[in-house]
C-alpha cells in the first residue's frame, strides 16, 4: 500500500513538473511573439510608413494603404501566435466586419483583442486613445492611418459621422480601456452619439477571451494554464431610435445602456456555458463614466 | 437680474428635458459628473442652452471649475451681475 502512495506522490509530483514545463514554454513562445511584434512595429515606423508617403494618392487612399498594411500585419501576427499554440480564435459574422461604412463597436477583454479585430478589417478607422501620438513607435502608425483621437468632445461625433457618411467603417471601444478583471468597464457615450448623428447601426462585437489574458494590468509573461480561446462574435445591428422630445443626452444614454445589456447578455451566456471560467459574470458598473488605463 | 433661485430652477429645467433626470435627482449638491455621470459632449448642450436662453457664456475653461449643479448657480450668477 505505501508504494502504491509514493507511486502516486511520484506521478502528482511528475505531473505539476510537466504543467510547470508547459507554462514555461508557453510564456517563453509568448516572449517570441511579443518580441516579434516589437519588431515589427519598429520596421512599420522606421521604414513601411516612410515608403508608404512616397507612393502617390488622395489623403483617403493613402489612408486605406496604410489600414490595410497593418491590416496584413496583424493577419500575419494572429496566425504566427497560432503557430506558436499560443492561441485559438473563433469568429462568427466576421464577413459583416469588412461591408463599408459599419459602426462597430466591441468590448475589450484583452490587450490582444484589437490585434485580432483588424486581422479580420482591412479597412478600420480606428478610435484611438490620445496617448497614441505621443508614442514614438505608434505616432506614425495612427498618423498614418488617419486614426481618430478619442478627446475630440463634439469634434469627435462630427468627424465620425462624416466618415461613415464616406462609406469608411469606424472601430470604437467603449470602455476606453481593456475590461476590469471582472465584467465589463463602464462605458463612454461616444459611439451612441455617432450613431445618433449619423442615423446608422452601431454593429456590436462581442469578443471573449476563455481563459483571461493580457488583462489590464497583467504582464505578458502571466500566461494562462492552456492556450486561449479568443471568441469573436458579431451581434445584430442596433438601430438608434430617437424619441419624441428627448434631449439627445437622454438619447445616447438609451442607446449606450441598449448596447450594455447587449453584451452583459453575451458574458451571461458564454460564462454561464460548461467550461467557461467559473464565477467570472458580475453585475457591471454605471454607465458612461471616463476610464482611465 | 435673475435670482440664485430661478437659475437653480433653469438649471434642474434643463436637465430634466435634456436627459430626463428625476427632480430627486437634481439637488443643489448634486455632482455633475460623478452622480449624473455628464459628459464633455452633454456640457457642450447645457453650454449651448445657457447662451440662447440665458446669454451667458460657458467655455471649456470653466468646466473644469464647475463641479456641482450650486457651482453651475453661482457661476450664472456671477456672469449674470
Amino acid at each position: 500500500m505505501a508504494t502504491s502512495g509514493w507511486a502516486h506522490a511520484d506521478s502528482g509530483r511528475a505531473g505539476e513538473l510537466l504543467r510547470r514545463l508547459a507554462r514555461l514554454s508557453r510564456a517563453a513562445r509568448t516572449g517570441i511573439a511579443f518580441a516579434a511584434f516589437g519588431a515589427g512595429g519598429v520596421f512599420f515606423a522606421l521604414l513601411v510608413i516612410p515608403a508608404l508617403r512616397c507612393l502617390p494618392g488622395s489623403p483617403r487612399e493613402r489612408e486605406f494603404r496604410c489600414q490595410r498594411l497593418v491590416h496584413l500585419w496583424f493577419r500575419a501576427f494572429v496566425r504566427f501566435m497560432q503557430g506558436l499554440g499560443i492561441h485559438r480564435v473563433e469568429t462568427h459574422g466576421a464577413e459583416h466586419l469588412r461591408a463599408p461604412g459599419q459602426l462597430v463597436v466591441a468590448n475589450h477583454p484583452t490587450l490582444l483583442d484589437v490585434v485580432m479585430l483588424v486581422a479580420q478589417m482591412p479597412q478600420a478607422d480606428c478610435v484611438v486613445k490620445r496617448a497614441a501620438w505621443s508614442n514614438p513607435f505608434m505616432r506614425s502608425v495612427v498618423k498614418a492611418a488617419g486614426y481618430v483621437p478619442n478627446d475630440l468632445g463634439e469634434g469627435l461625433i462630427e468627424a465620425c459621422a462624416e466618415r461613415l457618411d464616406a462609406g469608411r467603417t469606424l472601430l470604437f471601444f467603449p470602455e476606453g480601456t481593456r475590461s476590469p478583471e471582472r465584467g465589463l468597464g463602464p462605458f463612454q457615450r461616444g459611439a451612441a452619439h455617432v450613431a445618433l448623428r449619423s442615423g446608422r447601426p452601431i454593429l456590436p462585437v462581442f469578443i471573449h477571451c476563455d481563459p483571461p489574458t493580457l488583462k489590464r494590468g497583467q504582464p505578458w509573461y502571466d500566461v494562462p494554464e492552456r492556450r486561449f480561446e479568443l471568441r469573436i462574435e458579431v451581434g445584430d445591428p442596433i438601430a438608434p431610435a430617437p424619441g419624441a422630445g428627448a434631449g439627445r443626452g437622454a438619447e445616447a444614454r438609451r442607446l449606450t445602456a441598449a448596447l450594455r445589456g447587449f453584451y452583459e447578455q453575451r458574458l451571461r451566456a458564454v460564462e454561464g456555458a460548461p467550461g467557461a471560467r467559473a464565477g467570472a459574470a458580475r453585475p457591471a458598473g454605471l454607465d458612461g463614466r471616463p476610464a482611465g488605463d | 437680474m435673475r435670482s440664485k433661485g430661478e437659475i437653480l430652477e433653469w438649471v434642474r429645467g434643463v436637465l430634466r428635458r435634456e436627459f430626463q433626470f428625476r427632480d430627486e435627482e437634481l439637488l443643489p449638491t448634486t455632482r455633475l459628473a460623478e452622480d449624473l455621470d455628464l459628459d464633455s459632449i452633454d456640457a457642450i448642450d447645457i453650454a449651448v442652452r445657457m447662451e440662447e436662453e440665458l446669454g451667458v457664456e460657458l467655455l471649456e475653461s470653466d468646466l473644469k471649475s464647475l463641479r456641482t449643479l450650486e457651482d453651475v448657480v453661482e457661476f450664472v450668477h456671477g456672469r449674470s451681475a
